[in-house]
């Protein structure tokens, strides 16, 4: 195949090289969907309505944060929404049972911590391949959530518990927004400034050549699934405030929206690239074309449909360019 | 005169900015064995990527049969008879050797007959020249054993023109002259044969013609009669060039850095017993499969011995993991790059750090960047690491500047001892002689470095003492003085003990 023009391509590679990276789509994509959003929609850019598309998914954009750097490592976890759910009955069932809420909150942060280490040990440690073993746990610890709760639902926490999840903290912001602006910016100095960042992406790219340069490959991935077991639980007590009550279906089937959220942000599902500022992007294009389509009543059928398609654009497009790079800028030895 | 079954005509290749190929013109005739011959970077696999239509080239034409001919991709190159292996083997590590051999092959129909299927594996493999259970699972065989079911998987297309490129890059000496041999048999065939090798003994032995490229450009190409080592040595580096595998001095002293006392893995080697004084390069020697790896892997902790003392810097040492090996002051540089050297996506930089993380944390364990850059800089000045950029992805490096990057990784732990796996496979002479210089400079600074390595001549340069092992036995250790070509190989190879070729 003869391209004359091909001698032409580097007088357009600044301009491909900025268009070409995937955060830079995402911008473009979430500043059109703000754009028909307020256009279209007058109440969108009220205070009320911003606080309100946050709060609603709040949980999930935080497990997404955790996410990000267990999907970057390669793996994948998919327990956190029946962790979650865990999380949300147990503090019900102690609370019920006559510990107070602030104990209760103190075990069941131990318990997410213990439930992501058991992860951790068969992953990390037997060597069993996450997707397996975390199959396995999201059955295991919904089973443990309904039998704890049962199918009726626990109510009358405290007023301050209730309140910390329904109610602003400084004006009109509730406490979950603040709580993810801190983890937001806590998981990006980790992922992008720190030696275990470092480490998450090198294991994600090959774990051999992590272990041949002495890295202790088992105990990052084991942090890894403990943190997610913490944040998990943490987001499960945030769904426990914010609705004031808990059933043996809280966060049923949250995980996928959550890995979802975070391959839309340009994380490879096979590991070791992916940004940070990807999965908040993602995540602010979702919430706002959900909250969009649902205040021009789009039923959520229709919704759900539309975030899936989004989906698959997210995987087609960068493969697409991909492909693209690898035929113009490649020399030999790139992995194909 | 004859038609050229392949003709490459005015070609050019851009990546970007960078031009890969320049005006290159190449013509394969039926029945010729045609070296190319080039630096790492010089652009033989671009230009094998466009003999098989992987990459379209940027302006020029490409004949086939004096035909003008648009290859669109590798599948037409192949219906074209054009076929091209790689230095590093590709097979599906999950399906057994005769599925390999016919991974491409429609021919044999919708539903394979497997017992047919084997049998013709089995005649293939004969003409490679090999004996191997076809029913075996590939991700079991040796590198070497995988080369051989790419060749089987060449001759069961009809190839015209295959292209080789470096096959015997990680073959022993014996199975390098097999491989020849089959080269020399498919040219005699009519098939016309294109030999990319580092190893320019390799291509006196088999070439008829020889073309240099370097730089993209096209050089010479000439019969291999017309042609000199040192003036085809000269040619692909631009510069005059002194005597490669000229023994430096040893500067080995009298103290001993490492003693190894009857080192065993169960059932992989056992009885390796020998010492390494500071300055001195220890070489490693024999056939693929001689375990030699093996041994080295155990010295580092990723499979720790099973018997055995190892004393380090007068210290006995039980090593069982890489970061006790390495804080001991021990550094192993892989023989497999892709697998287990370097994170070839990630950045040069972030690969040169990786070893030593450690040293750039600045408070609360954030990475200092700025001294990573410093440090990565000062290398690629240091090593020559050929590349534009240090942020580039390592993958995008050639074979001779990835083995620098991954040097570079192991030199920034300062260790003392160095051991060093194939440091030349799939390398450059020009490559290959500053990866000698570093090592040798190495050792002049006071540390220790075991050199494992399939290249004689590499193996005649470099060591103060040849270490020859044979399946998983130590053969013997020869002195520089003592040791030959023909000596190490009749070690290497069972056919001599230490006693008789001392």
């Amino acid at each position: 195949m003869t391209n004359p023009n091909a001698g032409s391509a580097h007088s357009s590679k600044s301009l491909f090289a900025k268009l070409r990276s995937w955060e830079a789509f995402l911008t473009f994509a979430l500043i059109l969907i703000i754009l028909v959003n307020s256009t279209l929609i007058p109440q969108y850019f009220t205070i009320a309505n911003q606080i309100n598309l946050f709060q609603l998914s709040i949980e999930k954009v935080i497990v997404a944060l955790v996410m990000t750097f267990v999907i970057i490592n390669a793996e994948i976890d998919l327990s956190v929404g029946s962790i979650m759910g865990l999380a949300a009955c147990l503090f019900g069932w102690l609370f019920q049972n006559g510990i107070s809420a602030e104990m209760a909150i103190v075990i069941v942060m131990i318990a997410g911590g213990l439930a992501g280490a058991l992860n951790g040990y068969f992953i990390a440690i037997v060597g069993l391949p996450s997707l397996v073993v975390t199959l396995a746990t999201l059955i295991g610890f919904r089973g443990l959530a309904r039998v704890l709760v049962e199918d009726r639902g626990i109510t009358g926490f405290p007023d301050w518990f209730d309140a910390l999840g329904q109610q602003g903290l400084i004006g009109p912001v509730p406490f979950s927004f603040f709580a993810f602006i801190v983890l937001f910016i806590i998981a990006f100095i980790i992922l992008h400034r720190s030696a275990f960042g470092r480490l998450t992406y090198t294991i994600g790219n090959n774990r051999e050549v992590a272990e041949f340069a002495g890295v202790n490959t088992a105990a990052v991935k084991m942090k890894i699934f403990i943190s997610s077991g913490l944040v998990a639980a943490f987001a499960g007590l945030l769904y426990a405030a914010r609705v004031g009550a808990v059933r043996g279906d809280v966060a049923l089937g949250f995980e996928l929206d959550i890995i979802t959220l975070v391959l839309l942000g340009g994380v490879s599902i096979f590991g070791g690239s992916g940004t940070m500022v990807g999965t908040l992007l993602a995540l602010l294009i979702v919430l706002n074309l959900r909250n969009g389509m649902a205040l021009m009543n789009v039923t959520g059928h229709i919704q759900t449909g539309v975030i899936g398609l989004l989906l698959i654009v997210s995987v087609v497009l960068p493969r697409l360019e991909l492909t693209r790079l690898f035929n113009s800028h490649n020399s030999q030895g790139t992995k194909q | 005169m004859e038609t050229p079954v392949l003709e490459l005509r005015d070609i050019s290749k851009n990546f970007g900015m960078t031009r890969a190929l320049s005006h290159m013109s190449i013509s394969l005739f039926p029945g010729e064995v045609h070296a190319i011959v080039g630096e790492n970077g010089a652009g033989k696999s671009t230009m094998i990527k466009i003999m098989t239509g992987i990459y379209p080239p940027s302006s020029g034409i490409l004949q086939v049969d004096g035909v003008t001919t648009v290859i669109s991709g590798p599948q037409m190159a192949r219906e074209k008879g054009i076929v091209a292996i790689y230095q590093e083997p590709m097979v599906f590590p999950d399906l057994d050797v005769a599925e390999n051999i016919f991974i491409s092959s429609t021919r044999e129909g919708f539903v394979q007959n497997p017992g047919k299927l084997r049998h013709k594996a089995k005649q293939l493999l004969a003409r490679v020249g090999i004996s191997l259970d076809v029913e075996r699972i590939a991700s079991g065989l040796t590198l070497a054993e995988q080369q051989a079911v790419e060749i089987a998987r060449a001759l069961s297309q009809d190839v015209r023109v295959l292209i080789m490129d470096e096959p015997t890059a990680s073959l022993s000496a014996h199975e390098a002259a097999q491989l020849r041999r089959i080269a020399t048999k498919l040219a005699e065939d009519g098939v016309s044969v294109v030999y990319i090798s580092h190893r320019l003994e390799e291509v006196f032995d088999i070439a008829h013609r020889v073309t240099v490229i370097r730089d993209g450009e096209h050089i010479s190409t000439r019969p291999v009669s017309e042609v000199t080592s040192d003036g085809m040595i000269s040619e692909m580096v631009g510069r005059e060039f002194e005597s490669l595998f000229e023994k430096s001095p040893s500067v080995a002293q009298s103290e001993v850095i490492l003693e190894v006392k009857d080192l065993a893995v169960d059932e992989i080697f056992s009885g390796v017993s020998f010492d390494l004084h500071y300055g001195e390069v220890l070489c490693m020697a024999g056939l693929v499969g001689a375990r030699r790896t093996d041994i080295a892997l155990a010295i580092f902790g990723i499979h720790p011995a099973s018997s055995g003392t190892i004393t380090f810097k007068g210290q006995p040492l039980v090593i069982t993991s890489a970061a006790q090996a390495m804080k001991a002051g021990i550094a192993y540089v892989s023989e497999d790059r892709r697998k287990f050297g370097l994170a070839m996506p990630m950045p040069i930089r972030d690969n040169i750090t990786l070893a030593t993380l450690g040293e750039f944390l600045s408070r609360w364990g954030l990475v200092n960047r700025r001294k990573e850059v410093e440090v990565a800089e000062a290398f690629r000045k240091r090593l020559n690491i050929r590349t534009p950029d240090i942020e580039l992805p390592a993958g995008m490096l050639s074979g001779g500047n990835q083995q620098k990057v991954m040097l570079a990784k192991w030199l920034n732990m300062k260790p003392d001892l160095l051991i060093f796996d194939e440091p030349t496979r799939g390398v450059d002479v020009g490559a290959k002689a500053e990866v000698h210089d570093l090592i040798r400079e190495f050792v002049a600074a006071g540390g220790a470095a075991i050199v494992i390595s399939s290249d004689l001549p590499e193996v005649l340069a470099m060591g103060d003492r040849i270490l020859v092992m044979r399946e998983g036995t130590q053969m013997g250790i020869l002195s520089h003085e003592e040791a030959s070509q023909e000596n190490i190989m009749a070690l290497a190879t069972g056919q001599a003990s230490a006693k008789e070729v001392a």
